[in-house]
């Protein structure tokens, strides 16, 4: 159980450095020791998902490094505007979440991945202090950083990520 | 000739970037229409004439699969070439749009991949 949340952990960053470098060209360094971002600063995109298992995953991110992830996914010098920034922060927890899953459950599962959405402040603290998180990833970015936490639904204090297997 | 192309995608900011990749393929694209859903797409080449559609998989509304589903229902649309570009990685899905018909590029995506993609469905040899 704790080796597959490990490894849930060690794919979440292997896929959000991957996505992050190839989508808005930034690069990422992982940090593990640090406590938890300071969300109050932060804009955080939360997409919810079904299939083999269901859940959600947060990403949140550095308020002042929304421009820069926006400008560089668009290719643009301009300022970015805040519709294109939480647009662009949102397609990103798209694409680490679509890959996400297949990585942990295999490609032979389906799953489907509900629209990203930018969370307002109030709920964020709802979620965060509601349950404990499966996975969760610690970022630096190049002038902030960035945290991933995955929740699984239906799971108790034993959060499991192996397959369903039948009642015996 | 100019290729006339529609790109459907919920994220304003993925369509940009597919577009700007298009641009870098060094084809002659024509035309470009965007769209933020299947719904919308559906509605779009009803008022256009394109020669190829990129689709997400993953819209509110209606999703990707359902609008490829309705245009090759539609003799009108039926015979357009499709090009997936979504997060997608479920082989049963992948399987379904291969027999639609549809080609598929993982998001995500280099403009390489891109280019390389739509020279085989426009059936483009290297120096056209
Ligand atoms: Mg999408």
């Amino acid at each position: 159980m704790t080796d597959q949340i490990a490894e849930a952990k060690e794919t979440i960053y292997q896929v959000a450095e991957d996505v992050l470098e190839k989508l808005a060209f930034l690069f990422s360094f992982r940090e593990e020791e640090r406590g938890p971002m300071d969300y109050g600063s932060a804009v955080v995109a939360s997409v919810s998902f079904t299939g083999q298992f269901k859940g959600r995953l947060l990403m949140a991110v550095s308020s002042e490094m929304l421009p820069e992830l926006a400008a560089n996914m668009l290719g643009i010098e301009e300022e970015t505007s805040p519709e294109e920034q939480r647009d662009a922060l949102k397609e990103l927890i798209n694409v680490i979440c679509g890959n996400l899953l297949p990585e942990i459950a295999g490609r032979k599962q389906l799953f489907n991945v509900n629209t990203p959405r930018i969370l307002p402040s109030g709920e964020i603290e709802a979620i965060i202090s509601d349950k404990n998180p499966a996975a969760t990833a610690k970022l630096a970015l190049e002038e902030g950083q960035c945290d991933l936490i995955l929740y699984l639904d239906d799971a108790g204090p034993g959060v499991s990520l192996e397959p369903e297997t039948p009642e015996p | 000739m100019a290729i006339n192309i529609l790109i459907v995608d919920d994220s304003a900011v993925m369509r940009a970037m597919i577009l700007k990749s298009l641009r870098m393929t060094g084809l002659d694209i024509g035309e470009t229409y965007q769209a933020g859903n299947g719904q919308e797409g559906l509605e779009a080449l009803n008022d256009n004439w394109v020669d190829m559609v990129i689709v997400d998989i993953n819209m509110p509304v209606m999703n990707g699969e359902e609008m490829i589903g309705q245009m090759r229902e539609n003799p009108a649309t039926a015979d357009i070439p499709i090009v997936v570009i979504s997060t997608e990685g479920s082989e049963a899905r992948l399987e379904r749009l291969r027999e639609k018909g549809a080609a598929f590029i993982h998001k995500p995506f280099t403009p390489e991949t891109i280019r390389d993609t739509m020279r085989t469905m426009l059936h483009l040899e290297e120096n056209d």
